[in-house]
C-alpha cells in the first residue's frame, strides 16, 4: 500500500472496511467510565481496563440494563474510524457481568420501576383456577420444561397448552421472549394465562431477566403473567412485575393447575359428608318421630289420669247420693198419700212395712 | 336429550359446581328426606364421573410454529 496515495476520507473508508472485514463484531469485558447521556438519544462511555481505554458510542435504546461508572460489562460492538479520525465502538448490545455489577444494575431498575408502579399490588390480576388455553415461552429443550410439562401432566388434563421455544439466557433471549409475548397477545383467541418458565442458573444467566425492555413487556401483557424463574432465593424484575411469582418452574406447574388427586378425594369427600348427612338426618327425623310418639303418649296418659281422677269424684259424690247408704245411716222412705186412714210404706235398711195413717197435723 | 346424556357432557369444572350444590341442598333449608336418598345417589354418581373425568384427561401440548429468533 506504500505506494497508494490515499486521502484522509479514503484512508478512513478503507480502515473501516479492514475492520468491517477482520472485526465485524467484537465481544469485549470491561469497566465503564464517563458515562454520558446525549440529548436523551445517544449514549457514550469509555470501556476501560488496567492497560487501555477505548471510547464506546450507542443509541439509548441500546442501553437495556441501567449503566453506571464502574460498573462491569461486556460489550458487542462494531470497531470503528469516525472522520475526525476518533476510534470508537459502535455498541450492539451491553450486558453486566460480575455479581456487584448485576446487583447494582437490578437495584437501579427496580427503584426506577417501582417508581412507575410496576411492581404495586393493585395491578396483579388473578389466574382462572382451571384454565383452558395456556401460553408458555420456554427453552423447550430445558430441564425446567421438562419439569413444568411432568407436572402439569400428572396434575391436571383436557388444557391446550401453546409453547413459544425461545431461548432464555444470552444476549437474544431477552428479544425472543418479547416477540413471543407479543405473539401470544395478538392472538384472536387469547390464552388465559401466559406463564414464562427458567429452570436454576448463575446470576449472569439469570439477568435475562432483569432486562427493561423484557419486563416492560411483560407489565404490558394483555394475558396474565406467571413467572417462574431459577430457584427459590432468586428474584428477577420479570417475576416481580408478573401477576403471579412462582418460585421455579415446577412450583409454576402447581400454581397453574389443581391437582387432580386432589380434586378426587375431594369429590370422594363431598360425597360421603353427604351420605353422612343422609344418616344424620335419617337419625334425626327417627329421634323426633320418637320424641313426638313419646309426647303423645304421655299427654294421653295425662289425660286418661285426669279422667280417671274426676271419675272417682264423681263415683263419690254418686255414692252419697245413694239413698240405700242414707237409709244405712238409720233413715227411713216413707210412700204413700199423707192422710188418715191411707196406707203408707215404710222403707229402712233391712225392711219394708206397710202401715196406716191415723192421724195428720199440720206443723 | 336424556338427563344422564346432559351430565355426561357437563365439563368437570361444571360436575364439580353441581356436587358443591348437593352437598348445599343436603345443609340448607330446602332438605326434604323424601328426595334426600335420590340426591345422595346423584352426590355418588358425580363424584364417580369426576373421578373417571380427571383420570382420562390429557393435555394438548403444541409447541408453535413460529419461530422468535428474528423479526419477521
Amino acid at each position: 500500500m506504500d505506494d497508494v496515495l490515499l486521502s484522509v476520507s479514503d484512508f478512513v473508508a478503507l480502515t473501516n472496511q479492514t475492520l468491517e472485514y477482520a472485526y465485524p463484531v467484537v465481544q469485549i469485558e470491561g469497566e465503564v467510565a464517563e458515562y454520558k447521556v446525549i440529548q436523551n438519544k445517544w449514549v457514550s462511555f469509555k470501556l476501560k481496563d488496567e492497560g487501555a481505554i477505548v471510547s464506546t458510542f450507542a443509541s439509548l435504546f441500546q442501553i437495556r440494563t441501567p449503566l453506571q461508572d464502574g460498573m462491569k460489562v461486556v460489550i458487542v460492538a462494531s470497531p470503528r474510524l469516525n472522520n475526525k479520525g476518533f476510534f470508537t465502538l459502535n455498541l450492539k448490545s451491553v450486558r453486566l457481568v460480575g455479581e456487584g455489577s448485576i446487583k447494582k444494575g437490578f437495584e437501579l431498575l427496580k427503584a426506577k420501576l417501582e417508581k412507575e408502579g410496576l411492581f404495586a399490588p393493585e395491578r396483579k390480576r388473578p389466574l382462572p383456577q382451571v384454565p383452558q388455553h395456556v401460553a408458555v415461552i420456554a427453552s423447550t429443550e430445558s430441564a425446567g420444561y421438562a419439569d413444568f410439562v411432568k407436572i402439569i401432566n400428572e396434575r391436571w388434563g383436557g388444557m391446550t397448552v401453546d409453547v413459544a421455544h425461545t431461548q432464555v439466557q444470552g444476549v437474544p433471549a431477552p428479544d425472543q421472549m418479547i416477540r413471543a409475548i407479543r405473539y401470544f397477545n395478538g392472538l384472536e383467541e387469547l390464552p388465559e394465562v401466559l406463564v414464562i418458565i427458567r429452570g436454576g442458573g448463575s446470576a449472569e444467566d439469570l439477568s435475562t431477566f432483569n432486562d427493561e425492555p423484557l419486563v416492560r413487556a411483560i407489565a404490558e401483557s394483555r394475558i396474565p403473567t406467571l413467572v417462574g424463574v431459577g430457584h427459590e432465593i432468586d428474584h428477577t424484575l420479570a417475576d416481580m412485575v408478573s401477576d403471579v411469582r412462582a418460585a421455579t418452574p415446577t412450583n409454576a406447574a402447581q400454581i397453574l393447575v389443581p391437582d387432580r388427586q386432589e380434586i378426587i378425594r375431594s369429590a370422594r369427600a363431598q360425597a360421603n359428608s353427604v351420605g353422612h348427612l343422609l344418616t344424620q338426618a335419617i337419625e334425626t327425623y327417627s329421634r323426633q318421630t320418637k320424641e313426638n310418639l313419646a309426647a303423645a303418649f304421655q299427654r294421653t296418659q295425662q289425660k286418661l289420669d285426669d279422667t280417671f281422677e274426676r271419675l272417682g269424684i264423681l263415683r263419690v259424690a254418686i255414692a252419697q247420693l245413694n239413698p240405700e247408704n242414707v237409709l244405712k245411716r238409720g233413715y227411713a222412705l216413707l210412700r204413700g198419700e199423707q192422710k188418715s186412714g191411707a196406707t203408707l210404706e215404710i222403707e229402712t235398711a233391712q225392711h219394708i212395712i206397710t202401715t196406716e195413717v191415723q192421724d195428720v197435723r199440720t206443723k | 336429550m336424556s338427563e344422564q346424556n346432559k351430565s355426561e357432557q357437563k365439563s368437570v369444572q361444571e360436575k364439580l359446581t353441581d356436587l358443591s350444590e348437593l352437598v348445599g341442598w343436603f345443609q340448607g333449608a330446602s332438605f326434604k328426606l323424601e328426595d334426600a336418598l335420590d340426591k345422595f345417589k346423584q352426590a355418588e354418581s358425580l363424584a364417580e364421573a369426576i373421578e373417571k373425568d380427571l383420570t382420562k384427561l390429557k393435555n394438548d401440548i403444541k409447541v408453535v410454529k413460529k419461530r422468535f429468533d428474528s423479526e419477521e
